[in-house]
Formats: structure tokens, C-alpha cells, sequence
């Protein structure tokens, strides 16, 4: 054999083809799937096209959104949260109890909130990493606690189960600006919650791909042994993906307190597999590694525009749980599908 | 110092490291000078895959002394290892699929200003240092899971170069690739030598060795038994001293031969799978034990998964007494007396949380419940008498059975197929980590089935373990059986020679 070859390309290496790169990206399977229910949905009814409608499905996957973009992160970093749907009600509940039971200005309890938020998280994350857990079993730990803090604290405090009378305290108005305000878009009334979600899910898209703790996220969820060999700070990416989390949960728990000037205490139970679920339709894998947050914020827009096109078609609402479960395992599939067959063609 | 300690790069002397039961390098010396390709052979199990771990800071060592460039140093963890600049390709590559090329090279170490990573620039250098592998056309921001085998193994050898790594371990790294690919490989090889970086390169084919080997060091039960050998030292010399005399291992003796061959129990035809195993044609009497021998990854595992019906024959057939198995059924081939001790025993053949009784009868639970009511009275005297039959100790049935040394696990997985009532026993690496006294009872046992007309087939790494239970030998390379010969007409150094370098006698 001679040594001495001359380095040729070897075309083998690679994969040249464009449509067979295009397929295997995370969001295709979501993206498919919304464009179907956008096409359905307008064509079935007249409502859903118009100015008001469109608002309407957008700000319902907007708070969804959000926090399935925070998820999908998490995810991706190879865990879950179980806790994060209960979350978004225990950060309102501190928020509000600051507000109207202290008497606080609203920022100052909002602050107050961000801290118990970015708290619960990093102690998931601590628990997690210290007891070598399956997070799926210490967050639901956490998540079953938070659901008898939220009602033990609020009957204890107000003797009922929800917090109200926001609307009174100091700095409602200018917290509500930021939160909670509608932006007039050629007549019709936009929900700021709508901007919030695509700014969360543009940062987080960004922080994935151009930023070191965005390769850690894919790094650790991928293989964490792997990672650590390399000299990837594992326990603290996975903490700070927990902390993430959280920080979703109280954006959304602020302008949910922040919209309704009252809060139930038991709110929020169920909405994290629906996070699961968005962040499933778009394109992660529960075993980590692979997903996308552009995938997620596509998948509750799916989840918004289908929950109101019922309403629209003024269909039954039972039904939309059916429809999710179908649309779940085809956007599953149409991934899984295009993903083995790249794969085929690799070889 | 000697003149050798002082250029060497690498110095190990000495190295011992025991796991519970096994002592898996007992005194191994390695030298490894810059600029050299610096091959380890041994057999399976004579400790390669321990020093790697050692060398990447994934074990450390209880004993022994390890010198980088002439200074003691200890590699306390593979960060240490890597920052130290001895970077290892495991033959599974662990790189990160979803990340792209560029990001998985600077993992851990990347180019970044306030947490922003520098894209561009690790892009430019990525591509630098793919160019200086021979390879800039692999594009920086493709996603690793989208490469071939051979690019992958690139942008992991890439990685080490990022980290400045002075010396690669390479584990096997031709194993996945194609012949021309190879090629590639070992030019690359031998640029990096030229550049000053030292290789130790872990291959079983030995004609690799020769092609870009410069020195030779040979490992056998965890012993340096020679070092520092010339690339150009002569296979048989090379084999004599992979294979030596073993002191610990007692085979009983072989007495009468217990082989009837007029009962004809398992015969197998044309058997093959794609990209497997193709052509595969024995028969196996009563009372025999047929050996295979051949590599990991020849195929052996999976020609007796298939015989079992556990993967499904692309052709060919198998009859257990003159009667076909249904194709790809386990059911088929269990009611036929067919059965297997596979090579994971904890994850393919054991329940390990639950009684080694429950774990004897799972085979036979037909006979052991009526109305789906088990009954635990008869599963706890029955699998009792089999436990004292096989000398399982301690011979109580309703232990759980994960408390077992790895021998008495093995005797549960063989117990569970007699009280079944098997007449074709397939055992895959029946003595895969078990202990030097423990195998002697194996080794009877097995001897002890064969002499009550069960039918067996054993699958060994182990050549002196083959040759030295079996009646008859087929010798396995790349799924293609290229010899077969009675036992004791072939000794170890053949078997070697056939398997390594795939030249049949």
C-alpha cells in the first residue's frame, strides 16, 4: 500500500442531498401538521381567518407555547419537568399573596415570585443530579408538593381557594403593560402574550445553535458520559435547564395574574404533558439529545389553532382531546419515518 | 533513568487493576515513543480494553507507575487525560449525533466570548484541522449523526488533534469501515506520525499491524508477556506469544468420546442473514460438543440467536431431530428442546430480582401453573433437586437469584433449560466473567450434559476453551465458516493464524 496517496474527496463521507437534510430536521413532522390544520380549519369555517380569529388561536398558543419552548430545552438536555405546569399557577399564587395579602408593590412581589420560580427549579435540578433519579419521578414529587403548597398556603392565608383583588394594588397598571396588555394591529386587539412567546422561542432557538450552553444542552441530553469526558459542565447545564423552566413558568404565571387580576389555586394541573406533548410534535425525542425549539412553538400553535377551530366549527370540544392524540402519534411517526429513512440512505 | 525512559513519551510500568473477582491487568508495561504507531495485541479478555480505560482516565490503576514525558503523573479523570493530550477513539465514537461537526470537535473546549460561541472561527478551524486529516470536504456545520461511519471516525480523530492530543489511542478503528476507507485511514495514520504524534493502535488483523506498525507490544492475562517488538516479527511468533500455555485453566479429561453419532439432533442448512452470516451448514450428534470459533463480530452470537428463532433466517433451515423449526419463532425451537445461554446473561437470559427458582421454571411455566395458578410448592422442589444435580451453591431456590457469583448464575440460566427438558443446548461465551475455579465446574458440566446425549454448541473467544471442550471445531471469520476440523487436529496457534488472518490451512 502506498502511504503517499493523494487526499481525494471522498463524496461517501457526506451526505449530498439536500430534500434527504431538509426531511430530517426536528420541526418537519409539526410543521407538516400545522400547515394541515391551518388549511382545514379555514376552509371548514369562516371565523378562523378573520383578524379576531387569528388572535384568538395565537394568544391560546402563546402561554402553551412558551413553556413547551422551555420544555423542548429541557428535553432536549435529556429530562423533564413534570412540576412546570404546576408552576405557572404557584408563581401567580406568590405574586398575587404578595400583592393583595402583604401588601407589596406588584414588581416588588413579581421579583419575589422570579426568586421562588428560579428556586424550585434549581432545587429539581439539584435533586435530579445529587440522587441520580429519573427526573420523571422527582419532578412529579415536586409537582404533587407544589399542588398541596399552592392550596395549603392559599386557603391558610385567604380562607378560600383562590387569590383576587389584584386589580387595587400598587403597580398593577405598569406590570400589566408588560405582561398583560393587547397591541392594535389593524383594528383587532393582539395579546402582548403572543410577542413574549416568539421572542422566548427566537432567544431560545438562538441560544441552542450559537451559543456554547446550547451545545452543552444538546451535549448533556445526547450522552452526559460522553460530555463530561470532554470537560462539558454537566450538573450545571442540566440545573440551569431546570432553572429555565421556571423562569417559562413565571413569565406565564405573571400574565395569567396579570390578565385575570385572580388566580385559582388549583391551576395549572394537566397543562405539563400538553408542554410534553408540544414539544413532542415538534420533533423531540424523549430520550434527548434531538429536538428543537422552533419545533415546540410550532407544535402549540397547532395545539392553539385546533382548540379554537373546534370552537369555530362549533364542534363539541370533547372531541379535541381525540384530535390531539391523533395528532400527536402522526406528527410522531411522519418524524420517525423520515428519520429512519435518512438513515437508510446514509448507509 | 534509562536512555529509553527519557525519550519515551509515554511510560507505564507495572499497571495492576482488579475488579471484584477478576484481576484484569496484573503487571502491564507499555512504552510508547512520539511519532510511533505503537500496536497492542492480545487476546479477548487479555486486558486491552482495561489499559485503554486506564490510559483515558476512565479507571485508575491500584498499582503501578505512570511517567508522560518523563514526569510521574497520574490520569485522574478523562478531562485530566485529554488536557494532559492523550485523546481516545473508543470504537464506539462518543460524539454527540446532533451536534454539528465543528461543535462536537470544540465540545467542551469551545471557542466562545461571553458564552457566544464563535462559529465562524470554529468553522475555519474545524475545516483546518479536517484539511490537515486529508479530508476539508466535510462540511464544518453538518450534523454529526449525518456522517458515514468513516466521517464520524474523522471528526473524532479531528477532536483529538483540537485538543492537541500527542498521543491516540485508536480501539479497532477499522472495524466499521470499508477496504478502501481503511486506506484512507492509514494514510492518515501516517501523516500523524510524521507530525510527531504517537499512535497505540488496537487491531485483532494482524496484516494491519504490518502494514503501519512501527513497534509491538503483546498483553496476555493481563501481562505484558513481550514489548517493544519489531512491526516485522513473524505472525506464528506473534501468535505463540498471544496464545502461550495457560497455568489456571483445567479442562476435565477427555475420556471415551461421548459422541452417538447414528442420533442426528440439530442440523443446520444453508443458514444465512444479510450482512450477518451466509452459508452456514453443521449437523451436531448426540452427545457432541461442536465448538466455534472465531472474533467478536464474525457472527457467532447471531448464527445461534437465529438457530433459537430469536432473529429470523433470511435462508436456509434448521432441524432439531429430523422436524424444521418455524422460522424466526423462539416458541418452535423451545418445544423442539432447544436451548440457549446467551452472552449477556443478566440483561438476555436472567430475571435478576427475582428467586432462582422463578428464574429455573420461567421456561416451563406451562407445567408449573394449572388455571394460571403457579404452583410455588412444586417450582421450589423441583429447581431445588436441579440446584443440587448442578451444585449451584448456595442451593437454595428462593434466593434472589442477582446474589449468585457469575458461575452459579450460569449454571441457573443451564438448570432452567434441563428442567425444561432440553436436547440442544447453544451456550454463547459460557464463561464470560466467570472466575478461574468456577469454570472448571463448567467446563465438567458441560462435559457432564454432552455425556447424557444433550447436543451442544458452545461459542468461546476463547480458543484454548474451544479446543479444549469440544469434539468438533468450525472456525468462524466475517460469517463465513472457512474450517472445519475434530479438535484434536487443530491447536491454538492455528485457530489464531485462521481467524486473524483468515488464511484457512
Amino acid at each position: 500500500m502506498s502511504v503517499a496517496v493523494p487526499s481525494q474527496p471522498d463524496e461517501r463521507l457526506v451526505k449530498p442531498r439536500l430534500w434527504d437534510r431538509l426531511v430530517v430536521r426536528p420541526e418537519i413532522g409539526a410543521l407538516l401538521g400545522a400547515l394541515l390544520v391551518f388549511v382545514f380549519f379555514s376552509v371548514v369555517t369562516g371565523e378562523f381567518l378573520s383578524p379576531l380569529g387569528v388572535a384568538n388561536w395565537l394568544d391560546d398558543a402563546s402561554t402553551l407555547g412558551i413553556m413547551a419552548v422551555a420544555v423542548a430545552l429541557l428535553m432536549i438536555g435529556g429530562e423533564f419537568d413534570l412540576s412546570a405546569g404546576v408552576m405557572t399557577a404557584s408563581t401567580a399564587l406568590v405574586t398575587a399573596i404578595f400583592a393583595t395579602q402583604v401588601g407589596l408593590n406588584v414588581w416588588f412581589a413579581l421579583i419575589l415570585s422570579l426568586v421562588f420560580a428560579l428556586a424550585v427549579g434549581a432545587l429539581n435540578g439539584w435533586l435530579v443530579m445529587r440522587t441520580g433519579l429519573p427526573s420523571f419521578i422527582v419532578t412529579l414529587g415536586t409537582f404533587l408538593a407544589l399542588q398541596g403548597l399552592n392550596l395549603g398556603v392559599t386557603r391558610l392565608v385567604t380562607g378560600t381557594v383562590q387569590v383576587s383583588g389584584m386589580r387595587s394594588t400598587d403597580g398593577y397598571e405598569s406590570a400589566g403593560m408588560l405582561f398583560a396588555s393587547t397591541v392594535n394591529i389593524g383594528g383587532t386587539d393582539f395579546q402582548v402574550s403572543i410577542l413574549w412567546w416568539i421572542v422566548f422561542a427566537a432567544v431560545a432557538a438562538w441560544v441552542l445553535v450559537r451559543t456554547r450552553f446550547g451545545n452543552w444542552t444538546f451535549a448533556v441530553g445526547g450522552s452526559s458520559l460522553s460530555s463530561r469526558a470532554v470537560g462539558v459542565p454537566v450538573v450545571r447545564t442540566k440545573i440551569m435547564l431546570f432553572m429555565t423552566t421556571a423562569f417559562a413558568a413565571w413569565i406565564v404565571g405573571s400574565i395569567n395574574i396579570l390578565r385575570n387580576a385572580s388566580v385559582q389555586a388549583n391551576q395549572g394541573i394537566g397543562l405539563e404533558f400538553q408542554y410534553i406533548i408540544a414539544a413532542v410534535i415538534g420533533g423531540c425525542l424523549l430520550t434527548g439529545g434531538f429536538g428543537s425549539a422552533v419545533g415546540a412553538a410550532i407544535g402549540a400553535l397547532i395545539f392553539g389553532m385546533a382548540r379554537q377551530g373546534i370552537v369555530y366549527a362549533q364542534w363539541n370540544s370533547d372531541w379535541f382531546m381525540l384530535f390531539l392524540g391523533i395528532m400527536l402519534l402522526a406528527a410522531v411517526l411522519v418524524n420517525n419515518t423520515f428519520r429512519r429513512r435518512a438513515e437508510r440512505v446514509r448507509r | 533513568m534509562t536512555a529509553e525512559a527519557s525519550t519515551a513519551l509515554l511510560q507505564m510500568t507495572g499497571i495492576v487493576k482488579t475488579f471484584p473477582g477478576v484481576r484484569a491487568l496484573d503487571g502491564v508495561d507499555l512504552t510508547v515513543r512520539a511519532g510511533e504507531v505503537h500496536c497492542l495485541l492480545g487476546q479477548n479478555g487479555a486486558g486491552k480494553s482495561t489499559l485503554i480505560k486506564v490510559l483515558a482516565g476512565a479507571h485508575q490503576p491500584d498499582e503501578g507507575e505512570i511517567r508522560w514525558q518523563g514526569e510521574k503523573t497520574a490520569l485522574s479523570t478523562p478531562v485530566a487525560a485529554l488536557r494532559m493530550g492523550v485523546a481516545t477513539m473508543y470504537q464506539e465514537l462518543d460524539l454527540i449525533p446532533g451536534l454539528s461537526v465543528a461543535d462536537n470537535i470544540f465540545l467542551g473546549h469551545e471557542r466562545a466570548r461571553w458564552g457566544f460561541t464563535k462559529d465562524r472561527q470554529a468553522r475555519r478551524q474545524a475545516t483546518a484541522l479536517l484539511k490537515r486529516l486529508g479530508h476539508p470536504e466535510i462540511p464544518p456545520d453538518r450534523e454529526v449523526g449525518d456522517l458515514s461511519a468513516a466521517g464520524q471516525q474523522l471528526v473524532s480523530m479531528a477532536r483529538a488533534l483540537a485538543h492537541d492530543a500527542k498521543l491516540i489511542v485508536m480501539d479497532e478503528p477499522t472495524a466499521a469501515l470499508a477496504a478502501d476507507e481503511v486506506t484512507n485511514l492509514f494514510r492518515v495514520v501516517a501523516d500523524l506520525t510524521a507530525e510527531g504524534v504517537a499512535v497505540v493502535y488496537i487491531s485483532h488483523r494482524l496484516e494491519e499491524i504490518r502494514e503501519i506498525g512501527h513497534r509491538v507490544t503483546v498483553l496476555k492475562d493481563g501481562r505484558t508477556v513481550a514489548r517493544d517488538l519489531g512491526a516485522d516479527t513473524p505472525t506464528s511468533e506473534l501468535v505463540a506469544l498471544m496464545s502461550g500455555k495457560r497455568v489456571e485453566t483445567v479442562y476435565p479429561n477427555r475420556e471415551e468420546s461421548t459422541v452417538d453419532s447414528s442420533r442426528e439432533i440439530l442440523k443446520v442448512e444453508k443458514l444465512g442473514r444479510d450482512d450477518e452470516f451466509a452459508d452456514v451448514n453443521f449437523t451436531v450428534h448426540a452427545g457432541e460438543i461442536l465448538g466455534i470459533a472465531g472474533l467478536v463480530g464474525a457472527g457467532r452470537s447471531e448464527i445461534l440467536e437465529t438457530i433459537f428463532g430469536a432473529r429470523k433466517a433470511d435462508e436456509g433451515t434448521v432441524y432439531v431431530n429430523g422436524k424444521k423449526l418455524k422460522n424466526g419463532d423462539v416458541r418452535s425451537a423451545v418445544d423442539a428442546g432447544v436451548g440457549l445461554a446467551p452472552e449477556e446473561r443478566k440483561s438476555q437470559a436472567l430475571l435478576m430480582d427475582m428467586s432462582v427458582a422463578q428464574n429455573v421454571t420461567l421456561a416451563s411455566m406451562r407445567s408449573y401453573s394449572s388455571f394460571g395458578f403457579t404452583d410455588r410448592a412444586k417450582e421450589l422442589r423441583d429447581s431445588r433437586a436441579k440446584l443440587e444435580d448442578l451444585d449451584l451453591r448456595p442451593a437454595d431456590p428462593r434466593r434472589n437469584v442477582s446474589t449468585l457469583s457469575g458461575g452459579n448464575q450460569q449454571k441457573a440460566v443451564v438448570a432452567r433449560w434441563l428442567v425444561h427438558g432440553c436436547r440442544v443446548l447453544l451456550l454463547d461465551e459460557p464463561t464470560r466473567g466467570v472466575d478461574v475455579g468456577a469454570r472448571a465446574e463448567l467446563y465438567r458440566l458441560i462435559r457432564e450434559l454432552a455425556a447424557d446425549g444433550v447436543a451442544l454448541v458452545l461459542v468461546s473467544s476463547e480458543m484454548p476453551e474451544v479446543l479444549g471442550l469440544a469434539d468438533r471445531v468450525l472456525v468462524l471469520r466475517d460469517g463465513r465458516v472457512i474450517h472445519e476440523a475434530p479438535a484434536d487436529e487443530l491447536t491454538e496457534a492455528d485457530v489464531l493464524d485462521m481467524v486473524m488472518e483468515g488464511s484457512a490451512a
